[in-house]
Order: C-alpha cells, then structure tokens, then sequence
C-alpha cells in the first residue's frame, strides 16, 4: 500500500517536473485547452440561462378557464371542484366577474368603455396553475375543460413556451455539434503538442525502456502531465468567468444586457465551473493518451 | 549457466561478419574480462547479451532465457535483471546524479527512503558524493561514465555487461571502479566487461587476487578462453 502511494506520488512528480521542464510547450497547451474552453463555456452558460428560464416557465405555468356569460354559480362551482380535483392542477383560484371587472376598470379607457356598455361583459374565470410536472401533458387538460359546456375559453402561453423548449434544444444541438468541434480541434492540437513534447525526450524514453522501467513509469507522468495541463486550462477559464461575474455584472445591469447570466445562483456558477475543469482534465489527458499512441512513440522502444 | 552462445554468427548490415559460429559458456558467479582488437566486434557481442542486437543466426541464452524471444513486457523484466554500462546509455540529463543512480531502485519498485543513504555512500565511495545533487552536465565526462556505471551496480544485478567501462577515466577513478566491480562480484553478480586497452587490466592492482578472472579473446569472429586460441 505505502509502495503504491509513493508509486503514485512519483508518477505525479515526475508529471510536474516534465512540465515544469518544458515551460513553452506546458503554456502553449494551457493556453489552447483555455481557448477552446472558454467557447465551450459560451454554449454551457447560454444552456444554463434557457435552462432556468425553462425551469421557471414550467413552474408557474398558467392557464385562464374562462366561463361562458351564461353559467350559473353552480356551474363555477362543478367546474372548480373538477379543477382541484386533477392531479396535474396545482392551485386554483376564482375570478369572479365582478372582481374581473374592478381590477379591468383600473385603466381609465376601459372603465370608459364599460360605462358605455351599462352592464359588465365579463364571465366569471379561473386562474389555474399547473404542476412543473404536468406542464408537458397540459394540452390534455385544456381538452378535457373544453369539452365542458359551460367552458368557454381556455387560454394559456402555449406558444412562448414551446418556443422556449425549441429554443433550448436548438441551443443544446448546435452547443453539442460546434462544442463537440471545437473539442476535437483542441484534442488535435493538444495531442500534437504534447509529441512535440515526448519527441524532445525521445532519448530519456528509450533510455528508461532499457533499464527495464516497467509502463506506468514510462507513461504514468506524461498521462498525469495531459490531465495537469487540461485542468489548469480549465482553472483559467474559471478564473476568467469569476472575474467576468465580479466585475461585469454591473455593466450588464446599467447598459441592460443580458443579465440573466448574471442572475444564475451560486449553485450554477460552480456547477459550471466543475464541468469546465472535467472537460480540461480530459481533454489534456485524451491528448496525452494520443500523443502516446504514436507510432514513433512505439518504435523509440 | 549465466551465458550459453551457440553457433552464433552476426553480420552487419554493412555486411562486415563480427562474429561467426561462436560458442561460449560462462557460469553464474563469474568474472570474464573480454578483450580483442578494436573493431573486433567486443562491443556487438555484449549488445547481443544484452537483448539490443538480434544475432543473424545462433542462439543467446542469459539466465536461460533467450532474449530475443521475449515479450516487450517479459523482456523489461529480463532487462531489470541486468546491469549494463555502455558508452551510449548516458544519464538522465534532468536528473541529479543521486537521482539517476536511484532510477534502477524506483523501477525495481522502492520507493521507501531508505536506499537513499546507500546511494549516498556509493556516490561518496565513487568520489561523487559532493556531486550527488548535481546535473549530469555539470559532471567531467569520466564522472559521468562513473554515475552510469554505479546505475547499473546499485541495485546488485545478476549480471552487469560493462563495454569499455573504464574509458575517460583517471587511473585513480580506474581503480575505484575496479574496487567496486570486485565487491559486485564477491556479492554474488556475474561480471562480463570488455576492455579496448589491457592496460586497464593492469589498473585493477591487487584488487582481483581473490577474483579468477576469466579472459577470452574476441579474435578473428570467434570467441577464444585464454590459452585456447593463443
């Protein structure tokens, strides 16, 4: 076991000390995960936003269940119980005409309008908010309330919430494909990189293949090497974020930008932040497997 | 046996033919001082004992195993058996010197702290100790030959196959190498070295009385024990 660990933490000196050795090479792969991190992080901070607004549209998804002029009390009664009755209902609440009236005669013109008529044109409604879990089974419900007779209209925000859902998913298909791009781009880079690397030491390579250094000797730190550089590309990228959340957030707020990036929680940022160094240690160390793979890499041996 | 050769031949791609239907036999535990004219071929015949020169026809077998015929895996394991000090296998340039003398440890799999104090005394007893923290580039050439040469000692091979191992040194650093060579051998290691001028023969003094040395003469692409072919 103490064998193991101080196996394991050779591996991780040796990975550092090459890295540290090879200072241009180290920045330049950094610098390359960082880029390309930091395009990928656009599409996961866009995903983040579309995702939360989503996520609220669902949980105060609403809609009005308008009675015809000709229901009576009992019938705003029947249809109410019907409503609190269904399992995707989470909230009912009446409008009675009368209320409906007094809070449209607020606005002066309207209230001119009405006067004009002499008797009050609205019914009696109902605002009912739907559980966030129902929301995609809401059409259901609205045909079920139209086939009441006394239901005159069922109106509800159908269509922005449909282009919201469209939204994300293209947002989700076109950050996948471009980020899936840009991924294999930098793994190219990275991975060419890093044989520039393991080709400046193809002598120390062969060397140690001839007194016998078993594998995870000879590529344990070059692995760990890949892994360290992606994940302090990714580290950059973060601090790049922190310091955009800090100080830009204000500019945002003035200048009314997008500022629902700015309203992300805590929780997001971090949730963001922890997938952006995942993605970095990964791909530094993808790129390491790779250079590895090299043909030459093999014949050096 | 520690070395069996038979009907070994090699020939170069240039095709210059070293060595031709060779045979030899050297017992574990024994000390053989190969020596031949230059470009006789001693060079070639310990990179065949080494697993690095595929012989063009024969066969090698080191340990009773037959080099050649090994995994890659199974040949690493052969290799971390032996100690080699060739003039190629230079040392780790981003190393201290006390770390490369370690590197045999490590790949044997000790990683404790312990064999740090015996690589510090080895490197004092080599004249290397004030050194030992050193780069290789900072070292004289002779300093360096002797920093690959205790690499391939520390960890007390089986066999240690040294081609020309006292070239550039000092007759001081000679015979300390001597000195170590003959403790290697009272240890248990079978010693094979090849040397380009017997003067270095002579070097080593009194401190092979108590060593049968073995000599054999690489001459004319065979391999001749001494007062055999003489």
């Amino acid at each position: 076991m103490m064998n193991a660990l101080a196996r394991f933490f050779y591996v991780l000196g040796e990975g550092l000390r090459q890295m540290l050795r090879s200072k241009g090479l180290s920045a330049a792969v950094i610098v390359t995960v960082a880029a390309a991190l930091f395009q990928l992080s656009i599409f996961l901070g866009l995903d983040r936003v579309l995702d939360r607004a989503l996520s609220s549209a669902q949980e105060n998804f609403q809609l009005v269940v308008f009675l015809s002029s000709s229901a009576k009390g009992a019938d705003r009664d029947r249809v109410q119980s019907l409503l609190g009755a269904d399992a995707r209902v989470a909230s009912v609440k009446v409008v009675t005409r009368d209320e409906a009236l007094a809070e449209f005669r607020q606005d002066p013109e309207i209230d001119q309008m009405i006067q004009a008529l002499g008797e009050n044109p609205l019914p009696d409604s109902f605002d009912v908010t739907v559980k966030k879990e129902a929301v995609g089974h809401v059409e259901d419900l609205v045909a079920l309330l139209k086939k009441d007779p006394q239901v005159d209209e069922v109106s509800y925000g159908k269509g922005q919430f449909e282009a919201l859902s469209r939204m994300l998913a293209l947002v989700r298909w076109v950050g996948a494909g471009l980020g899936g791009l840009i991924f294999l781009a930098a793994l190219f880079i990275i991975s060419n990189t890093l044989t520039l690397s393991l080709w400046a030491r193809r002598e120390d390579l062969a060397l140690m293949n001839r007194l016998g250094a078993p594998s995870w000797m000879r590529w344990g730190p070059y692995l760990w090497e890949g892994f360290l550089q992606g994940f302090l590309g990714a580290l950059l990228v973060c601090a790049f974020l922190a310091l955009f959340h800090l100080s830009a957030g204000w500019l945002l707020r003035v200048f009314g930008g997008f500022t629902e990036l700015m309203d992300l929680p805590l929780s997001d940022w971090v949730g963001l932040d922890l997938t952006l160094c995942a993605l970095g240690a990964a791909l530094g160390a993808l790129g390491a497997s790779l250079a590895l793979r090299k043909k030459w890499v093999w014949e050096v041996q | 046996m520690m070395i069996q050769l038979f009907h070994l031949t090699k020939v170069h791609p240039s095709g210059v033919k070293v060595l031709e239907d060779a045979f030899l036999t050297v017992a574990e535990g024994a000390f053989v001082v190969l020596a031949g004219e230059n470009r006789a071929g001693k060079s070639t015949l310990l990179r065949i004992l080494a697993g690095e020169d595929k012989p063009t026809s024969g066969r090698a077998l080191i340990h009773q195993k037959d080099p050649y015929a090994l995994s890659p895996k199974e040949k690493r394991e052969w290799q971390s058996l032996n100690g080699f000090i060739f003039p190629d296998l230079k040392l780790f340039p981003d190393k201290t010197v006390e770390e490369n003398v370690l590197f045999p440890l490590r790949v044997r799999g000790s990683f404790e702290a312990d064999p740090k104090a015996p690589v510090a005394q080895l490197l004092e007893r080599a004249g290397l100790g004030a050194k030992a923290g050193q780069k290789p580039a900072d070292l004289s050439a002779a300093e360096q030959r002797m920093g690959v040469a205790l690499r391939a000692m520390v960890f007390k091979p089986r066999l240690l196959l040294a081609d020309d191992p006292f070239a550039g040194m000092d007759e001081k650093s000679a015979r300390t190498l001597w000195k170590l060579f003959a403790e290697l051998h009272k240890a248990g290691t079978t010693v094979f070295l090849s040397l380009q001028r017997p003067e270095d023969l002579a070097s080593a003094g009194d401190l092979l009385n108590e060593t049968r040395v073995q000599m054999v003469h690489l001459k004319e692409r065979q391999l001749w024990p001494v007062g055999v072919g003489e």
